[in-house]
């Protein structure tokens, strides 16, 4: 037989079996280049060929333009009854109220024949007076979502409830088959703490009508600081914190800024005190992984998390036993507790004395101070002790009844994971028949470790009142869908006394009714009819509860009718008392601290972002693409490790990292963090989920389920953690490649000391001359300032800004070619040595420059400038050549690479009809809100009145919690603006370069000795 | 030879024609994405010349929010109720404007002016200004079929804004932003 090899030399790589065997077919076919002719000599053969159908192209062409002489006909359908507050091109506000789940804002709501389009702050309520977060501005894209259920829903559960087979069910068919499950009793409540005080009752009176109880839970939790309340002052509460009349702050891991309890009204209060004059207050920030309050401080030390309590400890014995400040207790078990703490320093990787001279600093403020401790980082097992110790440095300091008020108390935290397990105690005991579900997702926000998934199970039958069929709804029996809160009735009590209400701006878009009718429902269904659940609906049982609970407090109130239509209005009704409480620390406190671990070497803690929170508005796209104020990442959740870690571990951006924790292994991909303390992993909470939506399954990874149950409390902090590089790249989407300033002038800082003697002292202006003649403006001109000493970097008005201005979100695959579309964008500069950096941060909008360098350069004049100074896109002319992107030394445009006018329905419903929604190939920038503008010119000219300052406020002005932005007519001498501009502590961005912005910025002022960036360089040049 | 002078014949005749054509549209005679004259069917022949005309009603009565908002509006039907509740009854247009205020599905009328999306037109301060409703549409209270009277080119509406005696904004963003 021959050798198959020594028939003809066989190809040494071949590409298919005809190849091989050497197949003389193939090789004929294979001398020639082209399989086939271009110029097929084949016309009609296999009936198009290319030249004939070129031509018929052309034809088609030719006769379309020119049979298309007139524009496609529009219809044009008035209302058949129009409402009178109603007028078409004017827009209707509403006064509501919103809670995030640890939150309550005062807000107003824009609403446009009928449907909500922008969500603005209520300048009127305490709370936030007009402050605005992002998450707040995102929920109103929540309304729109189309991932929503769009009627209630039936789950056709197996015995072991894994069966999935959803159907739809009416209403009606839901109500009685729910009537009939709650006639068997051994009802419970699993909800978020509930802020509406109507709601609060209608549940508790539900509860006891049907003999059930109510458990309620945090999915952040704060179930410490109330602990620690209750130990140290025997109140189950959460004080007031009056940051505003503090000198002094010192937080010890607290976001307080960016994510803890009310970050909003933290910053509406912390900004007051950032005046750099005397008065001028000092934030000392202790933390361990880099949050946005780090980030505002104006000196910040690294400790690792388990030594929080040490870092306290070690503060309360120089504040008690060394220095006995005022308030000092002489107990003897604190003395000789606090007596282990004189040396941590040294331990804590801190320098000789540090804590001294911290507490020296905080002891000039008594009465006038105030040290915040807690959060998700802190929620290792010494998480009451935390809030014990720093109740006891509050006390000692005074600082009780000035700046930590229990008599107002916050009426947010209520829930503890002690209720959880007590509930899944009773569904173990089996004494729960029905489990009713409301505002909180547990199955995706606890961990299966905490065994409550397969708790649920076991409930004969649980009802998850939520908006869609998402983790804990794939868990539910029934979901009866809820309404959208801007589609619902409601009130709110942010702080004791301060009431506001809720009310409805768009009629529901889909057959989903709100909880509360749900509930009404179901008592007359079982005929419970007392304490108002015989009320008709919803709304009439809020203000039959405002009319028993909340009118007869209020004074000089008129009628009811009245009074309901006035607080409809202002949209807060404000019984608050003074408060000037003061609490005698409980020694006793001391000794019930936990037994604590060994400090692990490398440590993981879950954290919340500023953006995602919770998850619960993963699905909007905006926040998914809303860059990490701290770290400018979107699209994922990381591991962040610190700048000596990853050289240990040999990490570089994006390198993926298994991470061994809780008898779990995890991979993800690492971010190196400037500023993060060593032996730290940080991982954030609220991605990873499963059912939200088609914009946020799969995104990142699930860390709430990283969390342990220890006992009665659920641990987020201080697990141990192995870290083990892997071999894999990940890209990771930032919004910002660029972390320096490279040596020029854009931001400028300067120590309190150094403005006081001479402010704007260290901007270093230019020698500039300017060949040509300026603008002239005769009427208005239009500019802003932006704080840099006041602004946090929280990024509301990023998202305010979007929302106003329909900017379309791109997705990760394009962030990563840097082309997200974000107008105003927050840089982010890391300042000094990079494992201990400070951080600054510095909002960019387009500079309306006098000397622009975009407008010279466009070839079409698409953008021009006016004669009010707003330079204008004019995109209906733009050609898409991107010069003036090229040209603009700021780069604020942002180029429409892609068409994305076809948004998802509803989404489009939330679009603002005020701004133009850009197509493909056409440039778009911050135009200072001149729809506003224009709106507000052509309001006051048809009221024959001046437009006065204050009357046209930017999208991110308006939204901004500590008035960073300012806004207005530069040509009016008693506009703000006009008053701050010409200040020497202003300066131009990148004067050098005789753009002549619109905007200026103020520099940023440290209360602090010495500005990080300083030691190195001179000068900021 | 022949094919010579045919294919040089056909290409004069096109390029001709096309000359032509341009000649045409720079000088207005032929007008192309400019709806002057358009005089589109109603699904109601709502005749102006009737209400505006004869009963001399004012524009303004019915199209309310001319001096509030951007926009001029087409009445909501609640404003023809006010009259034809009690007047014409019998006619079968008024039974079907009545069907449609009781049944709460409006009338969809064939927008006459018609400008691109990218012009943020604003009624508001042309009647400040005191033009009349005229000037720029026309007789209205003559046409018993409502057309486009005028061509509402970007050019004509500039012209008038650059008369001096108007006072009026000629910057892009005034109706481009």
């Amino acid at each position: 037989m021959e050798n198959i090899n020594d028939l003809k030399p066989q190809p040494k790589y071949w590409m298919s079996l005809e190849q091989w065997t050497q197949d003389p077919e193939f090789l004929k076919m294979a001398e020639n280049e082209f399989l086939s002719s271009p110029l097929s000599s084949e016309d009609g053969k296999d009936g198009w060929a290319r030249r004939e159908f070129l031509k018929l192209m052309g034809a088609s062409l030719a006769l379309t333009t020119f049979g298309c002489v007139r524009r496609p006909a529009e219809k044009i359908i008035p209302y058949a009854k129009r409402p009178v507050e109603v007028v078409p091109g004017i827009p209707d506000y509403y006064a509501s109220s919103y809670f995030d789940g640890a939150e309550g804002l005062g807000i107003v709501v824009q609403t446009r024949e009928g449907r909500p389009i922008k969500i603005e702050g209520n300048t009127e309520h305490p709370a936030n007076e007009g402050g605005m977060s992002a998450r707040a501005h995102a929920h109103i894209l929540k309304l729109y979502d189309p991932d929503r259920a769009t009627g209630p829903l039936k789950n056709l559960q197996n015995e072991k409830k894994t069966n999935n087979q959803t159907v739809n069910i009416t209403w009606d068919k839901l109500d009685q088959e729910v009537v009939e499950q709650l006639k068997k009793g051994k009802v419970a409540f699993l909800t978020a703490t509930i802020a509406s005080p109507a709601t609060k009752e209608l549940i508790q009176s539900f509860a006891s009508q049907v003999g059930g109880k109510t458990y309620e839970m945090d999915e952040i939790p704060y179930e410490a600081v109330r602990e620690g309340q209750k130990l140290s002052y025997g109140d189950d509460v959460v004080p007031q914190y009056r940051i505003d009349k503090a000198k002094y702050i010192l937080a010890v891991n607290n976001d307080f800024i960016g994510t803890w309890l009310t970050p909003v009204a933290f910053q509406k209060m912390f900004s007051k005190t950032r005046n750099p004059d005397e008065n001028m207050s000092k934030l000392t920030v202790v933390e361990s992984l880099l949050s946005l309050t780090g980030s505002n401080a104006d000196e910040r030390f690294r400790i690792k998390p388990s030594q929080t309590l040490d870092f306290l400890m070690g503060l309360a014995y120089q504040l008690n036993n060394v220095m006995k400040v005022g308030g000092a207790t002489a107990n003897a078990d604190i003395l000789s507790a606090l007596k282990e703490y004189a040396q941590v320093d040294a331990r804590l990787g801190l320098k000789e004395g540090t804590i001294a001279r911290i507490a020296e600093e905080i002891a000039h403020h008594r009465g006038e101070s105030l040290v915040l401790s807690g959060g998700m980082t802190t929620g290792g097992k010494d998480a009451v002790a935390i809030q014990v110790v720093t109740n006891l440095i509050n006390s000692i300091l005074g600082n009780e009844g000035t700046t930590v008020l229990a008599g107002a108390p916050l009426n947010t935290a209520r829930g503890s994971y002690k209720q959880v397990s007590d509930l899944m105690k009773a569904i173990k005991d089996k004494s729960v028949e029905t489990l009713i579900i409301y505002g909180v997702n547990p199955t995706y926000a606890l961990p299966e470790a905490s065994g409550f998934q397969e708790a649920l199970r076991n409930v004969p039958v649980v009802i998850y009142a939520g908006d869609r069929k998402d983790e804990t709804g794939f868990q539910a029996d029934y979901i009866p869908t809820v309404h959208h809160e801007l589609e619902n009735w409601g009130d709110l009590e942010t702080s004791q006394g301060v009431f506001s209400l809720q009310q409805p701006t768009i009629q529901p878009l889909y057959d989903t009714r709100s909880f509360q009718d749900s509930l009404l429902a179901w008592a007359k269904g079982l005929g419970k009819k007392s304490a108002r659940l015989g009320s008709e609906n919803w709304h009439e049982y809020l203000k039959s509860y405002w009319k028993s609970e909340i009118y007869p407090k209020v004074s000089k109130a008129g009628t009811f009718d009245n009074f309901w239509v006035d607080s409809l209005k202002s949209g807060v009704v404000n019984l608050a008392k003074k408060d000037s409480s003061h609490r005698s620390f409980k020694a006793a406190s001391f000794s019930t601290f936990k037994k604590r671990d060994a400090v692990p070497e490398m440590e993981l803690v879950l954290y919340p972002t500023v953006g995602l929170r919770s998850g619960e508005l993963a699905n909007v796209s905006w926040m998914q693409e809303f860059p990490d104020p701290v770290t400018k990442l979107v699209w994922d959740n990381y591991f962040t490790f610190s700048i000596g870690d990853a050289k240990k571990l040999k990490l570089s951006q994006g390198r993926m990292v298994s991470v061994k924790v809780n008898g779990q292994t995890i991979e993800g991909p690492a971010h190196i963090q400037p500023g993060q303390a060593e032996g730290v992993v940080g991982l954030a909470v609220g991605y990873g989920r499963t059912r939200g939506g088609k914009v946020c399954d799969g995104v990142g990874i699930n860390a709430f389920n990283l969390a342990q149950p220890d006992g009665d409390q659920l641990l987020t902090a201080g697990f141990k953690a192995e870290v083990t590089p892997l071999s894999k790249r990940y890209d990771l989407a930032t919004t910002q490649g660029h972390n320096t300033m490279e040596g020029r002038q854009i931001v400028v800082e300067e120590t309190l000391a150094q403005f006081m003697k001479k402010p704007g002292g260290q901007i270093h202006h230019p020698k500039m001359m300017t060949m040509w003649s300026e603008h002239k403006y005769p009427g208005r001109k239009w500019a802003m300032t932006i704080d840099l000493n006041k602004c946090t970097g929280c990024s509301a008005c990023l998202t305010a800004c979007q929302s106003e201005n329909n900017i379309p979100t791109v997705g990760k695959k394009y962030v990563l070619q840097g082309r997200e579309m974000h107008w105003l964008r927050i840089d982010r500069y890391y300042t000094g040595e990079p494992e201990d950096a400070g951080v600054v941060n510095q909002p960019i909008v387009c500079m309306h420059c006098d000397n622009a360098p975009c407008e010279t350069v466009c070839p079409v004049a698409a953008t021009t400038h006016s004669d009010e100074g707003t330079n204008d896109m004019i995109y209906n002319r733009c050609v898409g050549t991107r010069y003036c992107s090229n040209n603009c030394p700021y780069k604020v445009r942002r180029f429409n690479w892609f068409s994305y006018t076809d948004v998802k329905q509803p989404l489009n419903l939330a679009m603002n009809p005020e701004v133009t929604v850009r197509n493909r190939g056409v440039m778009e920038k911050c135009t200072f809100c001149i729809h506003r503008i224009k709106f507000e010119e052509s309001q006051a000219k048809m009221h024959d009145r001046e437009l006065k300052d204050g009357d046209v406020k930017t999208a991110c002005q308006e939204s901004c919690p500590t008035n960073a932005i300012i806004f207005g007519n530069i040509n009016d001498p008693n506009s703000e603006v006009a008053k701050r501009f010409k200040q020497p502590m202003m300066y131009d961005l990148l004067e050098e370069l005789n753009t002549k912005p619109s905007v200026r910025y103020h520099t940023k002022v440290r209360n602090a000795a010495q500005i990080k960036s300083h030691g190195k360089e001179e000068h900021n040049t | 030879m022949a094919k010579k002078i045919v294919g040089l014949g056909v290409v004069l005749l096109i390029l001709g024609g096309l000359s032509a054509l341009v000649y045409a549209l720079s000088t207005n005679k032929v007008v192309i994405g400019y709806n002057q004259g358009y005089m589109p069917d109603q699904p109601i022949p709502f005749p102006h010349d009737l209400h505006a005309g004869k009963y001399k009603m004012d524009c303004k009565y019915c199209h309310t929010t001319t001096e509030k908002s951007r926009h001029a509006s087409i009445p909501s039907l609640n404003i023809c109720m006010n009259c034809h509740l009690t007047v014409k009854t019998d006619s079968p247009w008024i039974q079907k404007i009545q069907e449609a205020y009781n049944s709460g599905k409006s009338i969809a009328w064939k927008k006459v002016h018609m400008l691109p999306d990218f012009v943020k037109f604003n009624h508001a301060p042309h009647i400040k200004a005191g033009k009349q409703c005229n000037e720029c549409h026309g007789p209205v209270e003559t046409m018993k079929q409502v057309y486009q009277y005028q061509s509402l080119a970007m050019g004509w509406c500039v012209n008038c804004h650059r008369k001096p005696e108007n006072n009026a904004p000629t910057n892009c963003s005034t109706c481009h932003y």
